[in-house]
């Protein structure tokens, strides 16, 4: 119900600020992503829900024991395996798990507590054993485990079916930031954000962006839908993104030579390093996310086909890529395919020095 | 609301009209002689034209009038020392020598000897005669003309000024508030109002609290006192047993941190092979965090039979500890250029991006002009991890900055040693016998273990007020 309402808000919004379009703003694909988007109920994460459990302290310290023995039993094992996390990790994983769980986490173990004394926590004691198994036994990502990944200064709401957003992808919101920093027309332009997933980038980019400034994020999957809208609305940015779902350009057919900014961290993995991911993500994250075809550039060269068709001039794109090969690939693509349109290329390191994304502009 | 605070307060309010009202005055009263009201020849002296009637000892209950409040007015400005109505003077006090009994003992005399006491410390701790001559000074410059040609200058000088010159407005507050009650209890007793005794005895006692806290509150009265801090252990020479005794003082801290009531923050830590850390920061959040840590500052020397050791034999091994105060973002504070920056990943390893789910998003931030590095990985996404460690790298360049003033300036000389990693200045001995030391006051406590679980405050206060004397001797 409510994403209708955003949905509505936002393309009244839109309707009145884009009055001189020949075409009303995304009537179409808006109904198209309302049916499916809104059958789905998001999960909440764990540090959102209410304090409703109630634990003796004596009983969340076994668990905590537990825990942290299995914890430290992994010692480097998933590292050996599979470049997986250590005992270190794992141990300070457990300790945000608490922060999420327990309402008064800060005295917890601190203090010289009664054993007896009442605990007051979002979940259950007996579900908190199962997630911790399900964390250490089937690598489960601890995103997935609290429902939730912190990134930028934004707590974005993650479940099974979406992509959880990584530190790297952080950067392209400082890239979009200092761009529009520079250039007014583009802070109070309309942005896309390409297989938005949790909302990520679209909520990122949205919030740098100045009056009158807006985001479509898209996505194929009803889940990543769902997901996304939940967290444009913890953020109370409905009226500056909207959400549509479908394939990659398919649901922009109304914004072509219109976007002032055109962002996304499409699946660029090649299919056949898939079955030896870090089972963490092998096993857990949507194949749809990474999966980039058989080297990997599927979905980027149809990236650079829709920065060409859909950004105005002197729109700005960012894409994230596997790194230093398929960042000259793409660049070269660029070059020969596309130089009439797409100037000012430039590669991007991330944090760990790797050669990570492609910027631009439109002519 | 107790009848002591309504009185106290209505005074503070009658002082600021009645004062401008009477300067007025002043000068045309006549020194006419009238009946000594209430034991207060000056109060009398000021205010001839009040009748008798009006100006019952109801309106010094309820809070219209002070009695030595009322003789300042008239003798603005006022700059002989206060006294009582029979010449009591905070230095008579003193001279008396009272004893100081236990504060449940109903004895007026060993309250304000004890609050006079306390005065005085506060006096000696703000290095009172230099104060004044610091306020005069500043005094002078704020009257210049030309102060405000230079604003981050005269911004400097107004800060310094109005801060000098509210401690000296709260010690000359106690002063009279202390004088104020002994001359209440000497009413009280003359009119036999045993209520009035009472009530003037309680304000006393809870001023005699009170000017207590004021006491060690003045041994934190340098600038970066009241700040927030990040305290560093580094683990020195001597593998993981020195690494263990880096993390039990790292312990030592956060304990005596929560203790306080202060906020504790891992910011890095580099654990170890075997046990312990090689180096961690933490940040310690609340007020005067740094005024009482910066008392840790210097190497903490450790004596115990190795439990790393299969021989069990008698190690000795050392932890630095390192103090910085948190200027948050002010703008003393030293500008960092963005291009002087290198940000990485602090522990990369293969392809990142999509190929990697992990937790670990600590950045290691080098400011490639002086080599200075920051890292932190305790918060939970990369962009907090940046943002934290540009915190600690704004406060270590802060702190190099500051190291180089004082280095310019001769006078301060002496404290340079105390902001780097400094001397040896406490030793904690676990065997032969169990003591802790403290090399630069001589303290010591003979239970290790209860200081390693953070009862550091005894270290703390007398290095603190051992250093302000010292200060004082070489003044």
């Amino acid at each position: 119900m409510k994403l209708t309402l955003t949905n509505h808000n936002f393309s009244t919004l839109l309707n009145s600020s884009f009055i001189n379009l020949t075409r009303p703003f995304c009537s179409l694909s808006l109904s198209s992503s309302l049916s499916s988007s809104t059958s789905i109920k998001p999960q909440v994460p764990i540090f959102l829900r209410p304090p409703i459990y109630s634990t003796k302290l004596n009983d969340l310290k076994k668990w905590h024991n537990w825990a942290k023995n299995i914890a430290f039993s992994i010692g480097s094992s998933f590292v050996q395996s599979d470049n997986g996390p250590d005992s270190t990790i794992l141990c300070r994983e457990l300790k945000w798990f608490i922060e999420d769980v327990v309402e008064n986490h800060h005295s917890l173990f601190s203090q010289v507590g009664d054993d007896n004394e009442k605990v007051k926590m979002r979940a259950d004691i007996e579900e908190l054993y199962c997630l911790w198994k399900q964390r250490i036994e089937e690598r489960k990502p601890f995103q997935y485990i609290v429902g939730c990944e912190h990134w930028k200064d934004l707590v974005l709401s993650v479940q099974e079916g979406v992509l959880i957003p990584r530190p790297e992808t952080e950067l392209i919101v400082d890239l979009v930031s200092d761009v529009v920093s520079k250039n007014e027309g583009l802070k109070r332009g309309v942005w896309a954000d390409l297989g938005t997933g949790s909302g990520a980038l679209a909520i990122g980019i949205g919030r740098v962006l100045g009056d009158g400034g807006k985001v479509i994020g898209s996505d194929l999957s009803p889940v990543a839908v769902a997901v996304a809208g939940y967290n444009v609305q913890r953020y109370s940015l409905q009226d500056k993104i909207e959400l549509r779902e479908g394939s990659w350009l398919e649901p922009l057919k109304d914004m072509e030579g219109k976007l002032a900014g055109l962002v996304s961290n499409p699946p660029y993995i090649p299919s056949k390093e898939i079955p030896v991911l870090q089972a963490e993500v092998g096993k857990h994250e949507p194949r749809v996310a990474l999966d980039g075809g058989i080297d990997g550039m599927d979905a980027l060269l149809h990236l650079c086909d829709g920065a060409d068709l859909m950004l105005k001039p002197g729109g700005f794109f960012a894409f994230e890529t596997n790194g230093e090969k398929q960042c000259r690939e793409l660049v070269d693509y660029m070059k020969s395919n596309k130089s009439a349109s797409l100037c000012n290329l430039e590669i991007f390191a991330d944090f760990a020095g790797i050669q990570r994304f492609v910027i631009g502009f439109h002519r | 609301m107790s009848y002591y605070f309504l009185r106290r307060r209505s005074l503070r309010i009658t002082t600021t009209t009645f004062s401008s009202f009477l300067s007025k005055l002043v000068g045309n009263l006549s020194d006419s002689p009238s009946p000594t009201l209430f034991s207060c020849r000056h109060l009398s002296h000021a205010l001839p034209f009040f009748s008798s009637t009006w100006l019952s000892r109801d309106a010094y209950s309820h809070g219209l009038l002070s009695p030595t409040q009322a003789r300042f007015w008239a003798s603005q400005p006022a700059a002989a020392e206060h006294s009582t109505s029979d010449g009591l003077t905070i230095q008579g006090i003193l001279a008396k020598n009272w004893p100081i009994l236990d504060e449940n003992d109903s004895d007026w005399k060993s309250h304000a000897s004890a609050i006079a006491q306390s005065i005085h410390l506060i006096k000696r701790r703000l290095q009172w005669k230099k104060l004044k001559v610091r306020l005069d000074m500043l005094s002078a410059q704020l009257n210049k003309e030309d102060l405000w040609d230079d604003p981050v200058r005269a911004g400097k000088i107004n800060r310094e000024h109005g801060s000098l010159l509210g401690k000296m407005k709260e010690v000359n507050g106690l002063e009279r508030e202390l004088l104020d009650d002994i001359e209440m209890i000497k009413l009280a007793r003359e009119e036999n109002d045993s209520e009035l005794e009472l009530e003037s005895m309680k304000a006393l006692l809870n001023m005699r609290v009170n000017a207590k806290e004021k006491e060690l509150e003045a041994l934190l009265a340098d600038e970066q006192d009241s700040r927030s801090c990040y305290i560093e252990v580094q683990a020195g020479a001597g593998g993981t047993e020195s690494m263990d005794w880096a993390s039990m003082i790292m312990q030592m801290y956060k304990s005596w941190a929560q203790r306080r009531g202060y906020k504790v923050t891992v910011m890095e830590e580099m654990p170890g092979e075997i046990a312990g850390i090689k180096r961690a920061t933490i940040k310690v959040d609340g007020e005067f965090a740094f005024g009482y840590a910066k008392a840790e500052i210097g190497v903490h020397r450790l004596v115990r039979i190795s439990p790393f050791d299969s021989n069990k034999r008698r190690h000795t091994s050392f932890a630095a500890v390192a103090v910085i105060p948190n200027l948050g973002d002010e703008s003393s504070s030293v500008q960092i250029n963005e291009s002087d920056l290198r940000i990485e990943r602090f522990r990369a390893s293969g392809a990142g991006g999509q190929h990697v789910n992990t937790t670990e998003s600590a950045v290691k931030i080098t400011h490639i002009p002086t080599g200075v590095t920051a890292t932190c990985q305790n918060e939970r996404s990369q962009h907090q991890n940046k943002a934290s460690a540009m915190a600690v790298l704004q406060s270590r360049l802060n702190q190099i900055e500051m190291a180089r003033q004082a280095q310019l300036n001769a006078q301060h000389t002496q404290s340079l040693t105390d902001i780097t990693w400094g001397s040896q200045i406490r030793s904690y001995v676990l065997h032969p016998y169990r003591m802790v030391k403290d090399l630069r006051t001589n303290y010591e406590v003979s239970d290790p273990d209860s200081v390693l679980e953070g009862d550091l405050d005894g270290f703390i206060m007398s290095y603190l007020s051992a250093s302000l004397d010292k200060n004082e001797d070489d003044a």
